[in-house]
């Protein structure tokens, strides 16, 4: 049903960029993409839109040449691709730009623009030449960054749009863009638009995914909306509306991103943290988090909230004192933390949340293998399966096998295993959740936003660091603000809107008095 | 999200310019511990011993570092790629023997030839090393440890296991003096310029940084991986081959065993000079200091008489104590 007014109109053959036909894909038996058939336009942007786990990425690997389809036609300015060489890609026009960043953190920022495009005279780098070029390069999209810094030095956010400049300037007539905004603020989505509208007025036709809605609105031209391996819909986003393309995203209307809070907490304190100083910065943070509440900590990327998370779980040296159910819990203690019932969901799955070479099983039992070991020193694997199956079924998650490696999943079911692995052995006194959702699809979203819910309700203790608004806001029943570090002020939940938490974030009082 | 304009572009911004926090100046003091140990070690030489700082022990030293020097500079190319070379011991070994056994008294071959081939011997394994590592896909360490071995063997082989000496008086004029400088010093300042030329100044060198600093990044901006994992490799074995050439000169002879060990001096002159061994950060010029410390810590132990048997034990710390060094730095980034 890809009737789209876009897609039907008669078109000059030249101008379609990318032309898919019954393009198909499976892994060892599971199809992946099932018969894509699409044309994109120069000069236009077109989002890609669908749940993760529903085969954007393939798409995007077989456009990209990194990856072969099994069946079905991919031409490129009219050209059929008849080899799926990365290499070959490139030089045809076609760039990525990776969700995962690939800079060169011990380089330059200037080397790391203009790598790949050197300037030599006499087999010497002019480098004068180069270093103007990269800031012209900066300059164009309104970024002003010393170029001889060295690329680790800048945040994230930095970085993302120095990658983002670099992939756009290799001469690229096909940019396909993987969830370029997860980890930029609103100025600098603003900047990425302006490279985006740039590159769209030079003819460039540009794939990108994204998971805010806002945004789809405000830079696309079509809208391509993905489910199970198959393009459902494909028209101008202006014949669209955002509820639609929830609806068909997700293949069901979902009526209640957030579910109702069910406040059943108790006064009876969970975490009691007193002058806790964590390594890096200067400023004492003291609060509590009471049985069955969820507390929010807001704040800016780099705040210094996922340090704080990190402390209190015993990963990373602060000073201060720590209560757990009104007992004393040592500083950097993991394991004793473990044992006492924290459980910690951390920002970044792949890094620290979960391994991806390891199986599902493998991966839920890991934190709890102690309760798995028989008198003779070995592993109870039946029991060790029976447990993880039920807990899985509780997550939901939607794997094949317990023996399948977590790298496979999506991106939702491999947060979902992260949670998982925390409800294996009964739940948890204290769940730390730090960005449970980045990068996760709206479906699964929600599924998380139950599930931290209903544990809340059942009196676990929760402590949710989120950049994202909507989520600290419907979640919490309390929200701290962080900035540096410190705690610059306490929303209770009639007081939790998003201008009060920024201005708190950014070092105002949250009724807008200085 | 909001606006950002309040913060920086740069991360730990938190850190006030000007003057520096305690923790800079304990992360400056452990960067330079070694420097400063060494330095305050040559003072007290220098001051309590006369035969230490004179012109000519100078000289003496520098003619005892050229070939490390040349092993150090092969050894940075390829630890700036996240690489190591552990068959240049080996290699100097070969190259001199086959040097030598072409540099016969009996005039077959001219000099010049003799110095090609032994030269090009050293090539040889280099670029079978990068042919390893970069085609095949072999981890270096195994590759270059499995080749170590192999050019031992093939030294044996050729020299029958006897060191090759009556060579001709124009090969033996290589340890010479040109202009006043000893060659073999003379070799190790063209080659260090030329490689920091070729580091900090050249296309070739950039990608050399990209490939160590993140090889998928430079994948993806279009950077051969093979081909510079190939280069280095050989580059490596080249100016082992030439110090194989200049030390059988030295020694008069080409010995299969001549330069056993080496390969670990070389590394340690790169790392203790601040080349990572995860490859992507360093520079030549911290080889130079590297190769120049170790020199003069061999000749200032020898000096006041410090049995060779504790020289190894002191120079194993040093290494152990300048990877440390490395690590925290590392740690410190984060």
């Amino acid at each position: 049903m890809s009737a789209s007014a876009v897609a039907d109109k008669p078109q000059p053959a030249g101008d379609i960029a990318v032309d898919c036909s019954s393009l198909t894909k499976s892994y060892e038996g599971v199809p992946v993409l099932r018969g894509i058939s699409a044309r994109f336009m120069r000069g236009t942007v077109n989002v890609l839109a669908g749940e993760n786990g529903a085969g954007k990425s393939t798409l995007f690997k077989i456009i990209s040449g990194q990856v072969t389809p099994d069946s079905g036609h991919l031409a490129l300015f009219g050209d059929d691709v008849r080899r799926f060489d990365a290499r070959h890609a490139q030089g045809l026009g076609v760039s990525i730009i990776p969700q995962e960043l690939a800079p060169i953190p011990d380089m330059k920022v200037w080397q790391n623009l203009m790598i790949g495009r050197e300037k030599s005279g006499f087999g010497l780098l002019r480098r004068k030449q180069m270093i103007e070029e990269a800031v012209a390069m900066m300059e164009g999209v309104g970024l002003s960054v010393d170029p001889s810094l060295p690329m680790k030095r800048l945040n994230v956010a930095t970085t993302q749009m120095i990658e983002i400049l670099k992939a756009t300037s290799r001469q690229a007539k096909i940019i396909l863009m993987d969830e370029p905004t997860s980890s930029l603020s609103g100025r600098e989505v603003e900047q990425l638009f302006r490279v985006i509208r740039r590159l769209q007025a030079d003819g460039v036709c540009i794939l990108y995914t994204s998971h805010r809605m806002e945004e789809i609105e405000a830079i696309s031209d079509t809208v391509a909306i993905m489910r199970d391996g198959a393009i459902i819909r494909h028209a101008p986003t202006s014949t669209l509306t955002e509820r639609a393309i929830i609806a068909d995203m997700v293949g069901r209307e979902i009526t209640e991103l957030f579910p109702d809070r069910q406040i059943t907490e108790s006064d009876k304190p969970v975490l009691e943290v007193s002058n806790l100083a964590v390594k890096g910065y200067k400023s004492l943070v003291s609060f509590t988090v009471k049985a069955g509440e969820i507390l929010g900590l807001g704040g800016l990327i780099g705040a210094g909230r996922s340090e704080m998370l990190e402390a209190i779980y015993g990963m990373r040296r602060a000073t201060g004192s720590l209560r757990l159910d009104g007992r004393d819990l040592p500083l950097g203690h993991m394991k004793e933390s473990i044992k006492r019932g924290i459980a910690m969901v951390p920002e970044d799955r792949k890094i620290s949340g979960i391994l991806t070479s390891l199986s599902i099983l493998d991966n839920i039992t890991l934190p709890h293998l102690n309760s798995f070991v028989t008198p003779g020193g070995l592993l109870e694997n039946g029991k060790r399966r029976a447990q993880a199956l039920d807990v899985l079924k509780r997550t939901k998650v939607a794997y094949a096998t317990l023996g399948q490696k977590v790298g496979h999943l999506s991106g939702g079911n491999q947060q979902k295993v992260a949670l998982a692995r925390w409800l294996v052995t009964g739940t948890p006194r204290l769940l730390i959740l730090d960005e449970p959702t980045r990068g996760i699809d709206v479906g699964a979203r929600s599924e998380l936003y139950r599930l931290i819910n209903d544990l809340a309700a059942q009196g676990v203790a929760v402590l949710l660091a989120s950049s994202d608004m909507p989520e600290l806001i419907n979640l919490s029943h309390r929200v701290l603000v962080i900035r540096e570090g410190a705690i610059m002020g306490e929303l209770k939940k009639n007081e939790l809107e998003q201008e009060a938490i920024l201005r708190l974030a950014m070092g105002r009082s949250s009724n807008g008095k200085q | 999200m909001a606006s950002n304009s309040v913060t920086p572009a740069v991360a730990n911004a938190t850190e006030p310019k000007g003057m520096p926090s305690p923790r800079q100046l304990g992360r400056f003091a452990l960067r330079y511990a070694l420097v400063i140990i060494l330095a305050l070690f040559l003072v007290t030489l220098a001051v309590s011993n006369r035969s230490f700082l004179t012109f000519s022990n100078m000289n003496v030293i520098l003619i005892q570092v050229a070939a490390n020097a040349l092993l150090a500079t092969g050894a940075t190319f390829v630890i700036l790629t996240g690489g190591i070379d552990l068959s240049v011991g080996s290699i100097v070994g070969l190259s001199g023997v086959v040097g030598a056994l072409f540099a016969q008294d009996d005039g077959v071959l001219t000099c010049t030839e003799a110095v090609i081939l032994g030269i090009a011997a050293g090539t040889a394994i280099g670029a079978f090393n990068g042919a390893l590592v970069a085609f095949a896909r072999v981890p270096p360490f195994v590759a270059t440890l499995g080749n170590m071995t192999v050019a031992s063997g093939l030294a044996f082989v050729a020299s029958d296991g006897q060191p090759i000496s009556g060579l001709s008086d124009q090969f033996l004029a290589l340890s010479g003096k040109v202009f006043g400088l000893s060659i073999p010093v003379a070799v190790m300042i063209v080659v260090v310029v030329l490689a920091w030329i070729i580091l900090a100044r050249t296309k070739f060198g950039m990608h050399i940084y990209a490939v160590g600093g993140n090889p998928q990044a430079a994948r993806v901006a279009g950077v051969n991986l093979r081909t510079n994992r190939f280069a280095v490799y050989t580059i490596s074995g080249f100016l082992a081959g030439i110090a194989g050439v200049i030390l059988a000169a030295r020694a008069t002879a080409g010995i299969a065993t001549n330069g056993t060990g080496y390969e670990l001096n070389a590394i340690a002159a790169a790392v203790i000079g601040g080349i990572s061994l995860a490859g992507g950060r360093g520079s030549i010029i911290g080889t130079v200091f590297g190769f120049l410390i170790i020199g003069v810590l061999d000749n200032g132990l020898n000096i006041i008489n410090v049995s060779p048997f504790y020289q190894l034990i002191v120079k194993g710390l040093i290494i152990i104590g300048a990877v440390f060094v490395d690590s925290v730095m590392n740690r410190g980034d984060d």
